[in-house]
């Protein structure tokens, strides 16, 4: 099961609690400000900062 | 309707979001996948949640979560997220338990401040009450708490008033009674035993066993929050028990004949932190919840030996 749009439009970046985004290849959540990508993993977004992958 | 389970893929938290679901909720489930036991067991919990359709789940810390719009359209949140654990709330790991426990709730509560939510579920324990002999324990009566746990528990509980008083956010306190049955936590008294029964291990047994439990099967539990949920008043502390306060021996003597297997017992002294005896009053639940627990000790034994049997073939 996908990431629904209704699960995308309450996730905001842990840090600094501002808009995430997909990443092309779906494989995690983008935000721009923070320079950060946060995995999703079997369908689950880990909305974790130490988690999370620097761009 | 919408709700929010914090702590979904734990023990109680993955069976009340099933309950919710079967009842037409969506559910918006959240963990962290705390690393008190090993994340397979979390994952196995999930494992049918993840395929509902009314489903969806976050893994997060509260604390980092950007919360209000998690709670925007929820009609119930059931807190039952927090760091578990008497034995091992001591010493360096106590950090884990104000980060889990309190501050964690804080956040939550915080984040209903004004909300139009009808009811903030906060799971608590009959950890609060502590070593006391004023048997049966009763909501207004004294609580004591002999660990750090416990303690992080009542104060979550005060945490939770506190926003009642000041913000009208409405609040129930439920404290759940040593909770058993299928897909209870690995480091828990009846996984524990059932396991070493199931590798022909001993088994090991703190104190004299003589001490007393209100164990409460989970399915008792899960209707027990739901009624809180549903029950109009607000600021309130409930007990949720079993109603079969047992001595650990009397338990170890049914699970001989459930399993069908001779234990070979291992003592061990009685650890910081335990408490002697609990035992639930139950008339406040019954009268304003109709609460009313349905599973003995046996059938529930019965329950989860045969759950753990299946998951470690």
């Amino acid at each position: 099961m996908a990431i629904s749009q209704d699960l995308l439009d309450i996730l905001a970046c842990p840090k600094c609690k501002g808009d995430v985004h997909m990443n092309p290849n779906g494989d995690g959540l983008v935000c721009e400000s923070c320079r950060l990508l946060y995995p999703i993993k079997d369908d689950i977004p880990i909305m974790l900062i130490d988690e999370a992958i620097k761009l | 309707m919408k709700a929010l389970v914090t702590g979904a893929a734990g023990f109680i938290g993955s069976h009340l979001a099933e309950r919710l679901l079967q009842d037409g909720y969506e559910v918006c489930g959240v963990d962290k996948f705390l690393e008190n036991y090993p994340r397979q067991w979390k994952e196995q919990n999930l494992s049918g949640l993840l395929r509902h359709p009314r489903f969806r789940f976050i893994e997060s810390d509260l604390v980092q979560l950007s919360l209000p719009e998690l709670i925007d359209g929820v009609v119930y949140v059931f807190h039952l997220a927090a760091q578990p654990g008497v034995r091992a709330s001591w010493g360096k790991e106590f950090d884990r338990y104000t980060h889990n426990n309190l501050l964690a709730t804080q956040k939550l509560l915080e984040a209903c401040k004004g909300r139009r939510i009808q009811k903030f579920v906060f799971a608590s324990s009959s950890s609060v009450y502590g070593d006391t002999t004023d048997l049966p324990m009763r909501e207004d009566g004294v609580t004591c708490p002999v660990s750090p746990y416990g303690m992080t528990k009542l104060a979550g509980e005060h945490l939770c008033y506190l926003y009642w008083k000041a913000f009208e956010v409405p609040v129930v306190s439920l404290r759940f009674f040593t909770v058993y049955g299928p897909r209870q936590r690995p480091d828990m008294g009846f996984h524990i035993f059932m396991r070493a029964l199931l590798r022909d291990e001993e088994l090991p047994l703190y104190d004299d066993g003589e001490q007393t439990r209100d164990f409460t099967f989970y399915s008792d539990i899960v209707g027990g929050t739901l009624a809180a949920a549903q029950y109009p008043g607000f600021g309130e502390i409930f007990n949720l028990g079993g109603g079969c306060r047992t001595t650990l021996n009397e338990m170890l003597q049914t699970l001989e004949t459930i399993s069908g297997r001779k234990l070979r017992i291992k003592k061990l002294p009685r650890q910081a932190g335990d408490v002697r005896h609990t035992e639930a009053e139950l008339g406040r639940a019954r009268d304003r919840l109709g609460f009313n627990p349905h599973v003995g000790l046996a059938e529930g034994l019965r329950q989860e030996w045969e759950w753990l049997g299946s998951c470690l073939k």
